[in-house]
């Protein structure tokens, strides 16, 4: 499983807006008495938020009367969940075996370079994420990447500065 | 009113607008204005035409002429070719497209005729957003005689007896499944979709969510009703938003309509049904560790007993099956367990949906009654390998699954073979690899994949996979180790065993067929560094030096080219390959198969660049090299293998003899290929300039066996090379063979290469109709030859031209000089008129299954039996050896083919140690470069020995020139395909043994040099 | 909306299939966009606006757009069928904005099948 930052330093009432805050609590409300409430919950609020610092997990914890640890392992368990903040644009590269049989790897490289990030980094103006996944079964079209909900397919290392270049 | 000489129509439709008419428009005017024609020729924005995919169309007014596909840089052309020289610019003219051309119905097309469509049986049909469209296609049918006509036993019965087996990978009997669940008691139970298709390069669950919820939906209603559940969860990835999009809205459909929820349909049976999401991890799509998940916590699985069925979701007996199971149980239970279980083999009945993704020109969702043929879904549904590749292996069943390599793609895919061959079936991903696949890069990367899934439970599994993936990393980056394969196969064992999931359990499975099937690859890795696939980039410097059997230097010499030191070129070129100018010619370049330029248009012409080095380099003049050694080496036979071995042995100090048969040296390069491919006065000079130059003594007119006795070699040399080749052709083993008339094509271009006075004076003749049978380069070559000695040819082949083993250029330059090629025939005998051939007969072939080396075989059509009247027939159908001259007493064994046996533990060694073999002579028939390697090693190898016997250090090469080699790469590369090779007219050529190919100018030469990436470059 | 019935399964199958058959005058052409997530990433999108656009522009009202899921060839998509009255079923595949403009132009509104994009018919 990936490792994830800690940060618990983060001040939530500067990160987020209070209607974010808000909406926090009545997604916990919403889910309160439901067996197997934590995962939706965990879901819901990053919906909202696009990040799950520490002292949101302890609110939620709080919320669910969960043991924060429980709530800390389920987050970091599954690579859904992200406890750093994200750029703008999540560029989400597959690597999953048909796009990496048809030259995903080359794809990956070169993003990195473009951006000069590593993978699960997010670059200093907070435009992109880079991620890699495995395959979202947009095989026939390998290699893809994801720009958001935007799928790119049929990549050639050469396009990449042009399909980056279209998000600002 | 003003008169205009010309109107300009320019398309102002959307589509037009959107590929750039405006600019073009504006470009126009500009254009217009700046030759001065503004007041002659009018531009006009017209409305559209309807010709949307060629825009920006124009059409030009009082011609007609419509100009389409016009780009703002044509602009100043289209404008003076036609305003100022009045002429049409052809390039830019609208084609008319063949609106005749037929267009096939579905059931002449294989990708969709051979499918049978269950559970896609909607696909593309219905709008999944639609409920009542899904009840229009008798959606809902099966689950309301489930729910109005069945008891819960009759509805488990009905599924056991239809055979249908879990679809998620396991293959376990649904019925028995539902059986269990509902024989166990209790009030509360669970009916549970897994959704969570994570194999990488598996979506067929997510297309059936997406095309046809409703089918998922009925599915589960009915199994609720069987184990008697009242709730039901579709664990779904997030990834698949659209998905679960859909499958929401169908929720919400049936819902409304009372398919789901309180009382359904009227008959008292209650199931709600939420979708729960996922959050992204693999091992969640293992049932206990789904269930876990669902309860709100870290996904991990749980042993097992007890069975889900007795304790599964919050302790409650629960049934799990996979989204395609679901999907078929509504029909199955509509139209009855015989109509399912008819389909399929023995046990595994109905039909599988595969994902065919990878190197497969078709890729998408297949399905086919289980049994049909690997063979059948890659090349006939599947349309076959892209680009002219080879298939691999196919690899099913993702990062749990194995491979099913070229051997078996025959095997009906079912359950059992597939276990059988160690892969399985999984969630049916397929994923084609073509020849340029690693098989330990794809082990490594499905555990890397493994590796990173593990939820860590399990110790062997956390560490494990981890502990393999570092062997495996280190394998591809040539760090690895005697023993690696053996640890890894340990490993693996212990991994499969001491897992509670199936995630561990089956991780090692793609490193264990990858070693069951390419053990050679990994020990190429490992011994060799060698990667045959040509992937494992820390292993070589490029992919074209790595490909080559000889390792060329081809960065170097390319980069050379480009700075215009064609004289280094040579030098560097040399070092590695004795004859450059031949192989510059007709060297079946394999390094330019694995090309990296390939991905952006086409690979370099390192072919055509070598050569144009050979044409224009200054030779470095070369001096005899001393004798330091005692020892004195013969080598039998002089042809590429054989000078080669007596260059290197001369370069490393021994006095060497080469005894050549005929009059000049050079084997199958001066007798088999003739000279309009290979100029004899070219072979010449570089077999004086590089082998015999250095004090290599070359005895032609000398057959050993004949005009030197075997014994007599043995007694004067102290080591002996044995490079005869394969100068004998196969018989066809057909009636009428010893007719006059007939040829073997060794014999015949050896015949015509010998006495090409008489042939072309007329003195021999060939006969006027000639067929040639065989399709490799020997048949090309005979069949070229025999059409340039006037007679009329027809090549008959047995399989299809793609199958052919000549090169595709050779076969391309024989049909523009005339050849004719008769595909899917094989010949049966051979007729006469008073002893002289008359006549050929054939039969017509089809294909059948797939041979061993992955293509089809074929088979005879009855009663496709005809005759083509020839009078002349020349097989070329294989060739062997010569070994008469071999005495029986020698030590020297033989193999069945005729070629030399190998002593244990050599690649040139003979079973008489003081006997070395090379060249086709020990592989049977094979390319130049080949020939050539087979000489380096035998050198090599000779050397060695005698060092070793001798007690001596090994042998360093002395230094070389350092030949420092510029490195200049473009930033960009823009897309610019092959320089052409100027060739002769096909007409110039038909009576004439010229050279065909004319050589690049300096021009061409620099600028395709210039397309060189330059891959062995080290970019820091 | 109410409730239905084994009987109303049958009743709905009936309607759907009236409604959904081509005739003269009100619902001559039916044209369907694979929208299953391949052909979305391929661009069936925009394929859809285009289609769209230059209905609105045409001001045709006898012609139905549907959507539905994935057409099973991932690598032709984006996927379109158009089926007229009375002729089988054309597919076509890897369309593009401009090539959804000119078949609507050519075939749909014109009758000459684009054979050039087309895959199969049937």
């Amino acid at each position: 499983m990936k490792a994830k930052a800690r940060n618990a330093d983060i001040d939530i009432s500067k990160e987020f807006t209070p209607e974010q805050l808000k909406k926090v609590d009545k997604i916990i409300e919403k889910f309160k008495d439901r067996p197997g409430a934590l995962i939706p919950v965990l879901e819901e609020a990053q919906m909202v938020l696009e990040f799950l610092p520490m002292p949101i997990l302890k609110i939620i914890a709080g919320g669910l009367n969960l043991p924060l640890s429980q709530v800390y392992g389920v987050v970091t368990f599954y690579s859904f969940f992200t406890m750093t903040p994200r750029g703008k644009y999540t560029v989400r590269v597959c690597l999953g075996t048909a796009c990496y049989v048809r030259g995903g790897k080359a794809i990956y490289d070169n993003i990195k370079k473009e951006l000069n990030v590593e993978e699960g980094e997010t670059t200093d103006d907070r435009m992109f994420t880079l991620e890699t996944v495995r395959c979202i079964g947009a095989c026939g079209l390998g290699p893809v990447i994801f720009v958001n909900d935007n799928v790119h397919g049929r990549l050639k290392p050469a396009k990449i500065k042009d399909v980056l270049s279209k998000y600002n | 009113m003003k008169a205009f000489r010309s109107h300009f129509l320019i398309c102002g439709g959307t589509g037009c607008h959107a590929s750039g008419a405006v600019k073009v428009k504006q470009l126009l005017q500009e254009e217009i204005d700046k030759i001065g024609f503004s007041d002659q020729v009018k531009l006009v924005e017209t409305g559209c035409n309807g010709f949307c995919a060629m825009g920006p169309i124009m059409v030009v007014y009082p011609e007609g002429v419509i100009y389409m596909s016009i780009k703002p840089e044509d602009v100043p052309e289209l404008v003076h070719e036609h305003l100022v020289k009045g002429r049409v610019l052809e390039r830019l003219l609208y084609k008319e497209p063949m609106t005749e051309q037929r267009i096939p119905t579905m059931d002449e097309i294989p990708f969709f005729a051979l499918q049978k469509l269950i559970v896609l049986k909607n696909r593309g049909k219905i709008d999944p957003e639609n409920i009542d469209e899904a009840i229009a296609r008798d959606g809902y049918a099966g689950m309301a005689k489930a729910l109005t006509e069945m008891k819960p036993d009759e509805i488990v019965k009905e599924i056991i007896d239809s055979g249908l087996r879990g679809r998620g990978g396991g293959g376990f009997p649904t019925g028995l499944k539902w059986k269990f669940c509902a024989q166990t008691p209790g009030d509360v139970k669970y009916i549970l979709c897994n959704a969570d298709e994570g194999d990488p390069g598996a979506f067929m669950d997510r297309s059936v969510l997406e095309g046809d919820p409703h089918a998922v939906i009925e599915g589960m209603v009915i199994a609720a009703k069987a184990i008697g559940a009242h709730q039901g969860y579709i664990y779904c990835r997030a990834e698949y938003p659209l998905a679960i999009h859909r499958m929401q809205i169908a929720l919400d459909q049936a819902k409304e309509y009372g398919l789901l929820g309180k009382d359904i349909l009227g008959t008292g049976f209650d199931l709600e049904i939420e979708i729960y999401q996922g959050a992204g991890a693999f091992v969640c799509g293992e049932e206990t560790a789904l269930m876990t998940s669902i309860e709100g916590k870290r996904g991990m699985p749980r042993p097992r007993p007890p069975f889900p069925a007795v304790s599964g979701l919050w302790g409650k007996p629960s049934v799990l099956n996979n989204v395609e199971t679901f999907a078929s149980v509504g029909q199955i239970i509509a139209n009855g367990a015989s109509w399912y279980n008819a389909i399929g083999t023995e046990k595994s009945k109905g039909t599988k949906v595969f994902a065919l993704t990878g190197d497969v020109n078709n890729v998408g969702l297949v399905e086919v009654p289980m049994g049909t043929t690997l063979g059948q879904i890659v090349y006939d549904i599947g349309g076959g390998i892209p680009n002219g590749k080879k298939f691999k292996a196919a690899q099913l069943g993702g990062p749990s699954g194995g491979m099913i390599p070229i051997d078996y793609l025959n095997t009906p895919v079912d359950f059992e073979k597939v276990v059988e061959l160690g892969a399985i079936m999984g969630s049916g991903g397929l994923i084609v690899l073509n020849e340029d696949k690693c098989a330990v890069d794809i082990a490594r990367f499905f555990m890397d994949f493994c590796q990173e899934e593990s939820c860590g439970k399990c110790t062997p599994c956390r560490e494990g996979t981890k502990r393999m993936l570092e062997i495996l990393t280190n394998i591809t980056q040539g760090k690895g180790r005697e023993g690696d394969i053996e640890l890894l196969e340990e490993m693996a064992v212990v991994i499969k065993n001491s897992s509670l999931c199936g995630l561990g359990q089956t991780a090692p499975n793609p490193v264990l067929s990858t070693i069951r099937y390419f053990r050679d690859e990994y020990e190429a890795h490992i011994r060799d560094k060698r990667c045959k696939a040509v992937v494992c980039s820390p292993l070589f410097k490029s992919p074209c030096q790595h490909t080559c059997p000889v390792e060329m230097d081809v960065p170097a010499y390319i980069a050379l080219i480009r700075a215009e030191r064609f004289a280094d070129a040579y030098k560097i070129m040399i070092k590695t390959n004795p004859f450059p100018s031949v192989c510059g010619r007709v060297c079946d370049h394999k390094c330019q198969s694995k090309c990296r330029r390939a991905g952006l248009d086409e690979p370099l012409a390192v072919k055509f660049l070598k050569r144009f080095i050979t044409d224009n380099a200054p030779r470095p003049q070369t001096v005899p090299a001393p004798v330091t050694r005692k020892e004195k080496i013969a080598v039998v036979g002089g042809g590429p293998a054989g000078l080669t071995a007596a260059r290197d042995l001369a370069l490393r100090g021994y006095k060497t003899t080469v005894f050549e048969e005929l009059s000049e040296a050079g084997g199958m390069l001066r007798w088999g290929i003739p000279a309009y491919r290979l100029p004899r006065n070219i072979l010449a000079g570089e077999i004086q300039d590089n082998v015999a130059a250095l004090g290599v003594e070359i005895k032609c007119n000398t057959r050993v066996g004949k005009d030197i006795s075997f014994e007599k070699v043995d007694k004067e040399f102290d080591y002996i090379y044995l490079a005869v080749g394969a100068h004998k052709s196969q018989p066809m083993g057909i009636q009428g063979e010893d007719l006059k008339g007939v040829f073997g094509s060794v014999e015949f271009l050896r015949d015509f290469c010998t006495d090409e006075e008489a042939w072309l004076s007329g003195k021999k003749i060939l006969g006027t109709r000639v067929a040639v049978v065989g399709g490799g380069n020997s048949a090309i070559d005979a069949a070229r030859v025999a059409q340039r000695l006037g007679a009329d040819v027809t090549i008959l082949y047995r399989r299809e031209r793609k199958d052919m083993p000549a090169e595709e250029e050779e076969i391309l330059a024989a049909e523009e000089e005339g050849v004719r090629i008769e595909y899917l025939v094989a010949p049966t005998r051979i007729t006469d008129k008073n002893g002289k051939v008359n006549g050929i007969a054939c039969e017509r072939m089809k294909f059948g299954e797939f041979d061993r080396s992955g293509r089809k075989k074929p088979v005879v059509i009855p009663g496709s039996e005809f005759t083509l009247n020839v009078d002349t027939v020349i097989s070329a159908i294989g060739q062997a050896p010569d070994m008469t001259f071999i005495p029986k007493d020698s030590g020297l064994d033989i193999s069945k083919w005729s070629t030399f046996v190998l002593g244990k533990g050599s690649k040139s060694q003979t079973t008489n140690p003081k006997y070395f073999a090379g060249g086709d002579a020990l592989t049977g028939p094979d390319t130049v470069i080949g020939a050539i390697a087979s000489g380096h090693l035998a050198a090599k190898d000779i050397d060695s020995h005698i060092r070793e016997i001798n007690g001596e250090p090994a042998y360093v090469e002395p230094a070389a020139e350092k030949i420092d080699i510029p490195f200049i790469i473009d930033e960009e590369s823009e897309e610019e395909p092959q320089a052409k090779m100027p060739e002769l007219h096909a007409k110039d050529r038909k009576r004439s043994f010229r050279e065909v190919e004319l050589g690049y100018k300096k021009k061409a030469a620099v600028m395709e040099a210039c397309r060189c990436l330059r891959c062995d470059a080290e970019v820091s | 909306m109410p409730k239905i019935s084994v009987a109303d399964l049958k009743k709905i199958k009936e309607r759907v299939r009236e409604d959904n058959s081509l005739r003269e005058g009100s619902q001559r052409v039916k044209i369907t966009v694979h929208m299953g997530t391949c052909g979305v990433a391929a661009g069936a999108r925009t394929v859809m606006d285009s289609l769209m656009g230059e209905i609105t522009e045409a001001k045709v009202t006898d012609v139905v757009v549907t959507t539905s899921g994935c057409a099973g060839m991932c690598s032709k998509e984006p996927m379109v069928t158009i089926e007229m009255l009375g002729q089988e079923p054309v597919l076509y595949g890897k369309m593009d904005a401009n090539m959804m403009r000119q078949v609507f132009k050519r075939h749909v509104l014109l009758g000459e099948v684009q054979s050039s994009f087309a895959i199969a018919k049937g």
